[in-house]
């Protein structure tokens, strides 16, 4: 749905001299269906990403979304008590990693020799700080960015009310909390909104544009693939 | 009494955001709780160790449950209390009001309880002539009101002092003021009298030792020392999962309860109570009952994921981080357990049909479970009632849509189709209208990374 | 009738736990680090208690920082937790005064036990309490008097004061003085 966010993951990592692959067959991690508790339905799905992703070779799956990530991470607890895909969906679980954990924790690269001119901040998505714990490798990033002046963001870690199907099934709860994010982007004053996951980046940036701003919603990742060129 | 229900959530949640003057008070409030709670926690280097601690204890507890309450039992006895057992809440009200009118009483004084408010237990008192007064400042403040609380910690968090101060001139004819300490002293006096006529006084548990039969009951005002030490009679309630198993266990609780709280390092009361008076010319109530109450609880101790439910020490915190409690406030749940703690347990104690929106009102993000002094973790347990609740009570469109996401997902063919269908489904669906009354939709791109990715 | 609730709800409880699956996650039992104890127990317990808005003075000579404290109130009815006033008198007296048994330094925690000292009321009802501690009775934390409190069977009421009664019911402004006294006084004895 944002290829960009695809495109500059790839580019970066492979910056950074990593061999990536992206296998066309893959669909969904399942977590519409998991957090909106049709189970059976999100069996379905995820059994097809660990048959899809079982079969590279790969050292390591990474996404760009700390969502995704977490939801992988949940597989072993979805597939709980069953003795065939319980090994495979831990297996699988241990080699899923989130974009900027994977490049501080595993490649221990902070500075991927990306720069972009303007004031931003960073909203720390819900699934990636408290499942994944995952707060001080995007700043690390952000900061080897050249030319970036980040500012931290007031209750940066404050949720931004997206939730999946709760952004739907209770829109006006979703947008009251959605505002408070906003009032602190504003007072920021920031030219743009860095995130790890597009949900949020669509959750915020819908509203930002709603309301006539000029503050952009960037993912970690197109920020990391900006050079001083573009 | 202005009940909201459970199952009007949204419309409730509508209404609660409407009100700008509730937000503000919820606003304020939250934040001031959730800062003093943070700065409690971070002076306790050993903050994450005694969350652990007592998480374990109350597994061990819950476990054992049956075991540890019969000790509690024959402790607490063995020192003269009598002990009632009620399997749910009409059994509980029924126990209180016979004890209460045995004795002849007319004049019950209570403290603050969740338990009773979850029994309905003053309705129940005033059918049977009894007079109640609610001897808490914030529950004397709500039943003047005739308003339900609205946070399990400070239950009039959401009325602003202009509005108390209006109430209390209009109740109690105090001269019109705005002055919080002008108000407290005219609650102090108004209440003082009804202290020294009561016949019964009750109160709650927070916690009940297992080894000697103590219960202990913390607070900052006083109102549960003058209301369990000077009537004849004292009746404590609480639920089956209040007990704990040693004295020495209290050194972990009482440290995470008044810090994740209100951020103190100690209320200022705790009243350690063991059974009767020695002599009759003591000090204190000539009797004690002690109610222990099930009203579904038992049920939950059957999946470890529901059984955590029951280790909750009724602290407040999650309510204070959850950014939908910070927004709609404790009324719109429609539960005397309001916030991410009762969006859990309001179903299981209620039954699911009557609370089956609560599980949903949640982004799941998890702030409750990284400020709960017991380590409950709230979003697994919401979306294991979301996996009760969505198969068999999901909208048949809901679930229709779900089993077709799943066909699409799992179909290389029907998932390049779907970015296309996705593009002009997006216009007209009534999730996009949900989206787009508040936020801008990013459209689906036309070309997908999966047609791009070389 | 209380007993057949009584089995049946124990039999619930047995019963649900007999149908549990069993827990995924291992019970964790971390060990209780020990943290070492700060400066004299005595000075800490009086800070504390200021922080808590209570005073406290650290006396020698107990009985005269006493009848300067009732002088400076001006303090007409005084009740004596030995010789204390009924249930109904208590509430026209100005001041209440009691020992403590213990207290705790790192809270400013007074302990009254009541199998020692008829505490319940006197330092409850009059909006004025005085108690007096042995420095000697000081500990250094909760746990040292949750310990000490179980070296003889606990007594029917056991009280822990911290300060003067409070509330933030009202849009979380504190107010001293609710139900409880509005002024606590903590006169250590360092006599003893």
């Amino acid at each position: 749905m944002w290829t960009s966010i695809g495109v500059s993951s790839v580019a970066v990592l492979r910056r950074v001299g990593c061999d990536v692959e992206f296998d066309k067959r893959q669909t969904c991690c399942a977590q519409p269906a998991f957090n909106t508790g049709y189970l059976d339905e999100a069996r379905l799905v995820a059994r097809r990403f660990i048959d899809i992703f079982e079969e590279s070779k790969a050292d390591a799956i990474v996404s760009p979304s700390g969502s995704c990530t977490a939801m992988v991470h949940h597989y072993p607890q979805l597939f709980a008590g069953d003795s065939k895909w319980l090994p495979r969906a831990q297996a699988i679980a241990a080699k899923t990693h989130e974009l900027s954990a994977f490049l501080v924790r595993v490649l221990k690269k902070e500075d991927v020799g990306a720069s972009w001119n303007g004031r931003l901040t960073w909203h720390d998505a819900c699934h990636g700080l408290r499942d994944l714990n995952i707060k001080s490798e995007p700043r690390a990033l952000i900061r080897n960015v050249r030319g970036a002046e980040f500012v931290e963001l007031e209750h940066a870690d404050s949720c931004c009310g997206f939730g999946g199907t709760f952004s739907v099934k209770y829109p006006e709860i979703s947008v009251a909390i959605l505002d408070q994010k906003i009032e602190a982007i504003e007072r920021a004053g920031v030219q743009a909104v860095v995130s790890g996951d597009a949900s949020c980046l669509m959750q915020i940036g819908g509203r930002l544009s709603r309301k006539g701003s000029t503050v952009r919603v960037m993912h970690l990742a197109e920020l990391l693939n900006e050079s001083s060129q573009q | 009494m202005n009940h909201l229900s459970s199952e009007t959530f949204k419309e409730n949640a509508r209404a609660a955001l409407a009100d700008v003057q509730l937000r503000g008070a919820l606003k304020n409030a939250t934040s001031l709780f959730g800062d003093r709670r943070k700065a409690a926690a971070a002076s306790l280097p050993n903050w994450e160790d005694l969350r652990s601690q007592a998480r374990a204890i109350k597994d061990d507890v819950l476990l054992h449950l049956d075991r540890y309450l019969e000790e509690f039992v024959r402790n607490a006895e063995s020192r003269g209390a009598t002990v009632h057992w009620a399997r749910d809440a009409a059994e509980a009200n029924s126990i209180i009001c016979g004890l209460a009118t045995e004795r002849a009483a007319r004049i019950v004084v209570k403290s603050k309880s969740m338990t009773t408010e979850e029994t309905h237990l003053n309705d129940a008192l005033e059918a049977a002539g009894m007079q109640v007064v609610e001897t808490d400042l914030g529950e004397y403040i709500i039943q003047l009101a005739h308003e339900p609380p609205s946070h399990i910690i400070a239950p009039a968090i959401h009325k602003t002092r202009q509005q108390i101060g209006a109430l209390f001139t209009a109740e109690l004819g105090m001269r019109p003021t705005d002055n919080v300490d002008q108000m407290t002293s005219t609650a102090r006096m108004k209440l003082r009298d009804r202290f020294a006529a009561a016949d019964v006084g009750i109160s709650g548990v927070n916690f009940a030792i297992a080894e000697t039969g103590t219960i202990v009951i913390v607070e900052n005002e006083g109102n549960i020392r003058l209301t369990t030490s000077l009537p004849r009679l004292h009746i404590a309630v609480m639920g089956i999962e209040k007990v704990i198993p040693r004295f020495n266990d209290l050194d972990v609780f009482l440290k995470l309860l008044p810090r994740s709280g209100t951020g103190q390092r100690l209320t200022t009361y705790q009243s350690f109570i063991t059974g009767t008076k020695r002599a009759s010319t003591d000090e204190g109530p000539d009797e004690l009952h002690i109610v222990l109450l099930d009203n579904g609880r038992s049920r939950m101790l059957a999946h470890p994921v529901t059984r955590q439910s029951l280790a909750c020490i009724r602290c407040g915190a999650c309510l204070n981080a959850c950014p939908v409690y910070q927004q709609v406030g404790g009324h719109a749940y429609g539960s005397v357990y309001p916030g991410p703690i009762g969006a859990v347990i309001t179903p299981q104690l209620m039954g699911i049909q009557k609370a089956a929106q609560l599980p949903y009102a949640s982004s799941l993000c998890g702030a409750c479970r990284e400020v709960c002094p017991v380590k409950i973790d709230i979003p697994r347990l919401l979306l294991h009632l979301r996996g009760e609740i969505s198969p068999r009570k999901g909208s048949a469109t809901e679930r229709l849509a779900f089993k077709m996401w799943a066909r699409v997902m799992t179909s290389p063919s029907l998932y390049r189709l779907s970015s296309v269908a996705g593009r002009i489904l997006q216009r007209v669906m009534p999730i996009s209208r949900a989206w787009t009354n508040g936020r801008d939709l990013r459209p689906i791109e036309s070309k997908s990374f999966h047609d791009l990715y070389e | 009738m209380s007993n057949s609730a009584r089995e049946s709800i124990l039999d619930s409880i047995r019963t649900h736990l007999a149908a549990s699956p069993p827990a995924d996650d291992p019970p964790v039992t971390p060990a209780n680090p020990v943290i070492p104890s700060k400066s004299d127990p005595v000075n800490r317990f009086k800070e504390s208690v200021e922080s808590v808005s209570g005073k406290c003075i650290i006396t020698t000579d107990a009985a005269d920082v006493l009848k300067q404290i009732l002088t400076d109130l001006n303090a007409q009815r005084i009740a004596y937790s030995d010789n204390a006033p009924n249930a109904h008198d208590i509430f026209s007296y100005d001041v209440g005064i009691s020992t403590a048994q213990a207290a705790i330094a790192e809270t400013g925690t007074l302990v009254l036990d009541s199998d020692c000292e008829r505490h319940r009321l006197v330092s409850l009802v009059p909006p004025v309490h005085i108690a007096i501690v042995n420095a000697s009775s000081i500990v250094e934390t909760l746990s040292d008097a949750l310990t000490r409190l179980q070296k003889k069977e606990i007594s029917p009421a056991i009280t822990f004061i911290t300060g003067p009664s409070r509330t933030a019911d009202i849009e979380l402004t504190l107010a001293i003085g609710v139900h409880g006294p509005q002024e606590l006084y903590v006169i250590v004895d360092g006599s003893k």
